[in-house]
């Protein structure tokens, strides 16, 4: 008997059942992934995080201008790649749980908390929750930046990329990066490193949003750069009015009039 | 040329010291012991006439067989040895139902005669380990006749592979004289019907016995019903009118 | 085994093809045809050449476009321009459409049981003066059409291509005709909206697009005098006429 109770946590109820019928030769629905490249990277100031915007079912653009660089807190942010709906949950979870210690310790977060907090989840869960993150921000002891693997590893590096377009992406942070830069170099470096996984990687395209934290600020700059415009189309595709075909037609009045016949006039309400 | 004899006369393989080969210059004087056969073509299409030599009466007329089919749009009449036709149609057949299979088309009356052609100088004496080749030329002459997208055609083949083509050509014993008579009747505007009345009438001149529907054989290929032997009723009735 | 001996039996797999993305289309008109690719070649996330050309000019009157394993797909398009040469040799006259297509059949048959990993689109001009497409699948099945998508984006561009060329799903409203044959200016619009429109949404498809129009003989250039960089690549000016139109594409 299937219990009414649901506990906390996922529901494994399903998977001896979907992988039964994989083997029979039924597969899994392809979940939502952000093919993506996502890159970070320290400067003089703080952490510039970027990210292209395209996120892919199989060979298809699923969203064009998608976002993957989440909130996490005022001075924190994370990019997200691999399973959308994995990153974009445990990002959303994360900036949750960050938002109640914050409230609860009364000290603006730090960017291990978040890292730790999402290296715990994503172990526990074994790889199985499939978010490859790039997590950067500014707190008390400065700009921190770190890549957290599925599985739980996390990486502390002055500059890093991640998703499948992170090798075109790593070429141009190792051959263009340098101890710190202004905030402008490095926001050009990190364009660059997004722009080179966007027209390299397959699985990467559209548009280039940054994110650029400091001590005292965080600037969101979405849709950075916008290289891949769609040209007008050679044609319009409007279609003349009665080109649908219809079996038939049923007009029904909206308006419903019914008569109501007082039976015994009742008595007034007491307003006094 | 028979005064030059030799002993360059015997190898299929050998030139003689005056660069010519003997065996197939014998291949070719074979022919003209053939009984003859006639061609003629038009703009309509193309006749093809031989003659049957019924050297009993017991023979039956009907199974001497000289004009054949290659294709729905190609026929072939041969003077000579033919048995070694026999070879060379069954090439022609097999190139032509090979490029309708593979092209979806119908072959050339020339690509079909050059296979044929391809085919007469592959004699020879064979090395050890090759595929076995024919031991000596063919002793036949051919003419095909067909239609194709340029038009009614007819081509002379000979035992040296040459082919050539004619508006109108005799081949075998009476080959000479109906030659010169062709020379002297074909025109441009011949129809059909005069172009099988010529056939008969070149053929009659050049055979001993009296030409009727037994001893003598038309075929023609038109654009519209193809390749066609006459039945005895259409032949009679030519014969008639000749 | 992972003890590393062979004490039982192994298995070894080779898998000598890949698919390297790209999207093929053709479309016939009453006096011409329009057979079109993209020029990226890619294999997985990674694109190998943003110009590699699957469509080509065999005579002046058939193009092939082929779509699917690249390799494979150089290799037939070499084949078929022999075996035209040797035809032309053989026969002294450029073999026909309805003759290549035929020929392809049997070419990708011989091939049957290791076949070229490849499906194949024949346009051009027919013997009639009519403007055809062939379509193939890969062991030489084929079917002359009026238009036909092949490769990635098929999925993305035929529904398209069925409802445009021939009006799938379009009730002709009250008083409207319909043309009954499309021009050559709304052809190659289509084409080309079908390109851009796959590139959008396609990760495989992108970087250049080439356009082959093959006009019947006597036809003129209606249609093609405002198109942008026509380039003529007749052989023959006094039969069918080959041009072809190159446009950019998107490189993300």
């Amino acid at each position: 008997m299937n219990s009414v109770y649901s506990g906390p946590g996922f529901d494994f109820a399903n998977t001896a059942r979907n992988s039964f019928l994989e083997s029979r030769g039924l597969p899994l629905p392809k979940a939502t992934s952000t093919g993506t490249t996502i890159v970070g990277c320290l400067f003089k100031d703080g952490i510039v995080l970027g990210a292209d915007t395209r996120a892919t079912t199989g060979p298809i653009v699923a969203d064009k201008n998608c976002e993957k660089i989440h909130f996490i807190a005022d001075n924190i942010r994370c990019c997200g790649a691999g399973t959308a709906a994995d990153t974009e949950f445990s990002t959303a979870l994360i900036a949750s749980n960050i938002e109640m210690h914050a409230l609860s310790t009364g000290r603006k977060p730090r960017v291990v908390t978040a890292m730790t907090m999402l290296k715990q989840m994503l172990f526990r869960y074994q790889g199985n929750i499939g978010a490859a993150l790039v997590l950067g921000g500014v707190d008390a002891d400065g700009p921190h930046l770190f890549t957290i693997h599925p599985h739980g590893s996390t990486d502390k590096l002055p500059y890093v990329t991640m998703g499948s377009g992170s090798l075109a992406a790593m070429a141009v942070f190792e051959s263009g990066w340098k101890q710190n830069m202004t905030r402008e170099e490095a926001l050009d470096l990190v364009t660059a490193a997004v722009s080179a996984g966007i027209f390299n990687d397959l699985g990467s395209g559209s548009n280039v949003d940054a994110c650029v934290i400091t001590a005292s600020h965080t600037e969101m700059l979405r849709n950075f750069v916008k290289p891949n415009e769609r040209v007008q189309k050679e044609r319009s595709y409007k279609f003349a009015r009665g080109t649908t075909a219809w079996k038939k037609e049923d007009i029904r009045d909206l308006i419903i009039t019914e008569d109501i016949t007082v039976i015994r006039e009742g008595e007034a309400m007491d307003i006094s | 040329m028979f005064l030059t004899r030799s002993e360059y006369d015997r190898g299929v393989n050998t030139f003689s010291p005056e660069g010519r080969l003997f065996q197939v210059e014998y291949a070719i004087e074979a022919i003209k012991l053939g009984s003859t056969t006639v061609g003629v073509s038009t703009t309509e299409g193309v006749v093809l006439g031989v003659e049957k030599r019924v050297q009993s009466p017991l023979l039956e007329s009907s199974s001497i067989e000289k004009i054949m089919e290659i294709d729905k749009h190609l026929g072939c009449a041969m003077s000579g040895l033919i048995a070694d036709a026999r070879t060379m149609i069954d090439h022609a057949r097999v190139t032509s139902q090979n490029h309708a299979f593979t092209y979806d088309e119908r072959i050339k009356v020339e690509s079909v005669t050059q296979a044929v052609c391809d085919l007469a100088l592959r004699f020879g004496e064979s090395v050890h380990d090759e595929e076995a080749m024919m031991s000596r030329p063919f002793g036949v002459a051919l003419l095909i006749a067909g239609v194709d997208e340029k038009g009614p055609q007819l081509f002379h083949t000979d035992p040296s592979g040459t082919f050539v083509r004619y508006d109108a050509k005799a081949v075998g014993s009476g080959s000479e004289a109906a030659q010169s008579e062709l020379q002297d009747k074909w025109h441009k505007q011949m129809t059909l019907k005069e172009a099988n009345i010529l056939t008969l009438r070149v053929l009659k001149q050049v055979m001993e016995e009296k030409l009727d529907h037994h001893n003598v054989q038309l075929a023609q290929v038109t654009a519209d019903k193809g390749f066609e032997i006459l039945d005895e009723v259409r032949l009679k009735a030519l014969i008639d009118d000749m | 085994m992972p003890d590393g001996s062979y004490a039982h039996p192994q298995q070894r797999q080779f898998n000598p093809y890949t698919e390297n993305g790209g999207t093929i289309l053709a479309i016939a008109g009453a006096d011409f045809t329009v057979i079109a690719g993209d020029t990226r070649q890619s294999e997985g996330y990674s694109i190998q050449t943003r110009y590699a050309p699957k469509v080509f000019r065999l005579t002046d009157r058939a193009v092939l476009a082929v779509n699917g394993f690249a390799a494979d797909g150089n290799m037939f398009v070499k084949k078929v321009k022999q075996r035209l040469e040797w035809y032309r040799h053989a026969h002294a006259k450029d073999m026909p459409l309805r003759a290549i297509a035929r020929l392809i059949q049997t070419m990708l048959y011989a091939q049957r049981f290791f076949p070229y990993y490849v499906y194949n689109i024949l346009g051009g001009i027919e013997e009639d003066g009519s403007g055809a497409v062939y379509s193939f699948d890969p062991v030489g099945s084929y079917e002359r059409e009026a238009c036909r998508a092949a490769g990635a984006a098929q999925s993305l561009v035929q529904p398209f291509l069925d409802n445009q060329i021939y009006f799938k799903n379009q009730q002709l409203p009250p008083g409207q005709t319909r043309p009954l044959h499309l021009s050559l200016s709304d052809v190659l619009s289509i084409v080309i909206d079908s390109f851009t429109s796959a590139t959008e949404r396609h990760i495989e498809v992108g970087d250049g697009l080439e356009i082959y129009v093959v006009l019947a003989k006597g036809r003129g250039p209606q249609g093609l005098e405002a198109v942008r960089g026509a380039q003529e690549l007749t052989t023959n000016a006094e039969g069918d006429r080959v041009f072809i139109v190159r446009r950019e594409l998107k490189k993300d």
